[in-house]
């Protein structure tokens, strides 16, 4: 239990070193911030600011000098909103957590149930509903619910706000759009997950000891079902702050998505490396947590 | 089976019955919505238009220019050139800054003071670096001593917002920016959630009245689609950038209408002249002579477009009606083309970084392609690879389609300069623009403030270029505004939303 644990955080600092080290590269093969800063200025006034920010020494010493930063918390001052990158970044990120929590919490309130049922009631008309629906999830890019969404729901209908994150009811057309994005999957995991145990001997077993369907399924087969819908879910996490970033943008969220996408573009060094950090940062500790919550489930594990 | 469907029912009906959650907006408040938030309220510490666009509704300058382009007083009551490198300014008296201060010449000198330190990084430095002091001379008067003569300052001026000293020296500047900006402007700062909106109240002691409304939003919302449906349920009252395929719809819409003119942005092909095909003066003519361009101002931009001769506006000074734009002949292109030494046409791409123009983009190179001009187009997503592709030399390229906005500024030299000059730090010119004598001219248009003088150059240049052809020239676009119609305003030309002219229409 105990190895299991130091090997996870050990995994844990050497995926965010790495993350680190790719996202500076590629930053640094990128082009030049400099001429974003100082537009309609003589070259020699942008070189005394290059020099100034230290873009000409080599990458080495560069890289070297951001890590030591970032021991320290410190990600340095964003190039145009001339403030500390990383509290910019966190400022945000709870924007970002509930619309995707939102998102991840409403896809398993439909999959699980769903997903259940249509084991159960395998080929039925409610299973082929259910697929179909799958498909349709699937297929749909989310920019083109999202629009969709607001066409009938805010423009005909007027019941939801259009865009914006000012009350409750804003929440609610991107949290569903984003959830499009997860539930299929997460729904054909919980299917076929059950069929797999729903006919086992010891599901069997439960029945003939009398215990109620209700309890047969819940306690027994979904237990050992969840397995992989804890896999799949924990993975989802990072694909969904991925995916929020459209969807941010479709409805004006202010999160954390539309900040980096904005300083990838104008090349803003400070603002994309404490993003990619805190958001790899987030998705290393998801599956961190779904990592513990295997031991949970699955007893087997404990021992090995 | 039943039971789903009556659950689907129940559940359709209760989201039907929500109470209506759309926010009422009160008459008093006008929303705008922009595309994005520039980074900073600071508006000596960005260079974006969207910024651009919150700051002059907050902070005066000392100069302010009508919706016919007219300069007019603003904090400066009046000015006059003393010599070629000096100008005279006398300052407004009484007027009062958002926090009750009251705003003296020792706060202009300190806001120039802050653009022309370059320890301080501002992105308008470029603007402004002919500027060498700013001299308090009594207590209403200020002059401004330039290192040789120029003649865009006053057009400088126009958006160039002075800044409380003692507030801002209290604060710091990175405060100044995030959470307390305090101008002279109609409206004083209340809040700011990035990304999200900037609420703004209308100031009570605004040396020019109160503003109509008291309230004053901009929200940022990224996408053209939710813009567009923000604006049909009347969730704001403004948008930019309307594109032709919607106007039609927002014409005839019941809470909207639209506001369109003529705005300062120029469309060309800027062409590598330092390479074959484009090396020689035949290619390039027969070029500028492949394009239809009325046919695409019509077909692809609702009619809203003119064409121009040059890259030199109908709204700059300098520009010259004399000069015509080449007319559309295919016959005459193809002469040209086999003149040059390539009967059999000849093959090129072109970029652009210009994805709202990307129809204009391919119609431009199918009709380059239907003289022999046969051209690729190369399609950028304006981000950091166009950035580092574009900062580049920009080598194996043979041209580049595109936009250019003058920086609002109405004079002949803002794009002149930036666009064909090959002095560095301008834009493509000085990588792919060699006309022999072209520098000169330009340089000396700009070094004089004999505004007839500089008239007769940019004369000379305009029929210069119109005849070397380093670019195939286009047209100049409107700007469309879509606007509710509880609020009556019209769009400028030089695009700014200078919402104290707006005023609530009156009651239907």
């Amino acid at each position: 239990m105990l190895t299991l644990f130091v090997r996870r955080v050990v995994r844990l600092v050497v995926v965010l070193v790495g993350v680190t080290l790719v996202t500076f590269a590629i930053l640094h093969v990128s082009g030049d911030p400099v001429a974003l800063m100082m537009p309609e200025a003589p070259e020699a006034d942008r070189a005394v600011l290059r020099v100034s920010m230290g873009f000409n020494d080599p990458l080495a010493v560069q890289f070297g000098r951001f890590v030591g930063n970032i021991a320290r918390g410190d990600f340095g001052n964003s190039f145009f909103h001339r403030e500390p990158a990383l509290p910019l970044v966190l400022a945000r990120m709870p924007t970002t957590l509930l619309l995707t929590g939102l998102a991840m919490g409403l896809s398993l309130l439909l999959a699980i149930p769903i997903g259940i049922l249509s084991a159960i009631r395998r080929n039925s008309a409610f299973d082929h509903g259910a697929t179909l629906v799958v498909f349709l999830g699937t297929s749909m890019p989310v920019f083109w619910t999202g629009i969709m969404l607001i066409l009938l729901f805010a423009v005909q209908l007027r019941v939801l706000p259009v865009s914006g994150w000012e009350s409750w009811a804003a929440l609610v057309l991107p949290g569903f759009t984003l959830a499009t994005f997860s539930t299929p999957l997460l729904l054909r995991i919980v299917r076929s997950s059950m069929l797999e145990v729903i006919n086992l001997d010891y599901v069997r077993t439960a029945r003939a000891k009398g215990v109620s369907e209700w309890f047969v399924i819940c306690r027994h087969a979904l237990i050992n079902a969840a397995l992989p819908l804890v896999t799949v879910a924990g993975l989802q996490f990072g694909l969904l702050l991925g995916g929020a970033i459209i969807t941010e943008t479709v409805f004006a969220v202010p999160g954390l998505g539309r900040l980096i996408v904005g300083a990838i573009r104008q090349l803003d060094f400070p603002i994309v490396q404490a993003g990619v950090f805190v958001i790899a940062l987030m998705v290393v500790l998801v599956n961190f947590a779904v990592d513990m919550l295997y031991v949970y489930l699955n007893p087997q594990i404990r021992v090995r | 089976m039943k039971r789903w469907a009556l659950l689907a029912l129940v559940l359709t009906l209760t989201v039907l019955m929500l109470p209506a959650a759309l926010p009422a907006q009160p008459k008093d408040t006008l929303t705008v919505a922009l595309v994005s938030h520039a980074p900073t309220l600071d508006p000596h510490m960005h260079f974006e238009r969207v910024g651009i666009l919150v700051n002059i509704n907050m902070f005066d300058s000392l100069l302010h220019r009508n919706p016919k382009l007219e300069f007019e007083p603003s904090i400066a009551t009046s000015w006059k050139a003393l010599t070629d490198t000096q100008w005279e300014f006398k300052i407004r008296k009484g007027v009062k800054f958002h926090n009750g201060d009251t705003l003296t010449p020792a706060d202009v000198k300190y806001s120039f003071d802050r653009v022309i330190d370059q320890t301080k990084k501002s992105p308008q430095y470029g603007n402004v670096r002919a500027i060498k002091e700013v001299k308090v001379i009594d207590a209403e008067t200020v002059h401004i001593i330039t290192d040789k003569p120029f003649p865009l300052l006053l057009e400088r001026l126009v958006f160039f917002p002075i800044v409380p000293k003692k507030h801002v020296e209290t604060v710091g500047d990175q405060a100044f920016g995030a959470t307390s900006p305090v101008g002279t402007g109609p409206w004083k700062f209340v809040e700011w959630k990035r990304d999200q909106l900037i609420r703004l109240e209308a100031f009570d002691q605004h040396w020019r009245g109160k503003p109509a409304f008291k309230t004053l939003i901009f929200r940022a919302v990224p996408e053209v689609a939710t813009m567009v449906a923000e604006i049909k349920t009347g969730g704001v009252d403004l948008i930019r950038e309307v594109s032709p395929d919607i106007q039609p719809e927002l014409k005839t819409h019941p809470v909207a209408y639209i506001s369109s003119t003529p705005i300062l942005r120029v469309h060309q092909i800027e062409l590598d002249m330092r390479v074959p095909p484009f090396d020689k003066k035949a290619v390039r003519q027969a070029a500028n002579y492949a394009i239809d361009k009325q046919t695409i101002i019509q077909k692809l931009m609702a009619g809203l477009g003119r064409q121009v001769a040059t890259v030199v506006q109908p709204l700059a000074f300098g520009f010259d009606a004399d000069i015509k734009p080449y007319p559309f002949d295919k016959k005459k292109a193809k002469e040209l083309l086999a003149q040059a030494g390539f009967p059999n046409g000849v093959d090129i791409t072109l970029h652009s970084s210009s994805v709202a123009n990307r129809p204009q983009f391919e119609a431009l190179c199918e009709m380059l392609t239907e003289v022999g001009i046969r051209a690729t187009p190369k399609m950028w997503d304006p981000g950091p690879a166009w950035n580092k592709f574009s900062q580049a030399e920009g080598k194996g390229t043979h041209g580049i389609y595109g936009t250019w906005g003058n920086y609002s500024v109405f004079d002949a030299d803002a794009v002149l300069h930036p666009l064909y000059h090959s002095e560095p730090g301008g834009w493509y010119g000085k990588w792919y623009t060699r006309v022999e004598g072209l520098d000169r001219l330009i340089d000396e248009a700009r070094s004089t403030v004999d505004q007839p003088r500089r008239k007769r150059t940019y004369t000379q240049i305009q029929q210069m270029i119109r005849e070397e052809a380093p670019s195939v020239f286009l047209w100049t676009q409107y700007d469309t505004l879509a606007i509710s119609k509880k609020v009556q305003y019209a769009a400028r030309p030089d695009e700014w939303l200078w919402l104290f002219d707006a005023k609530p229409a009156a009651a239907r």
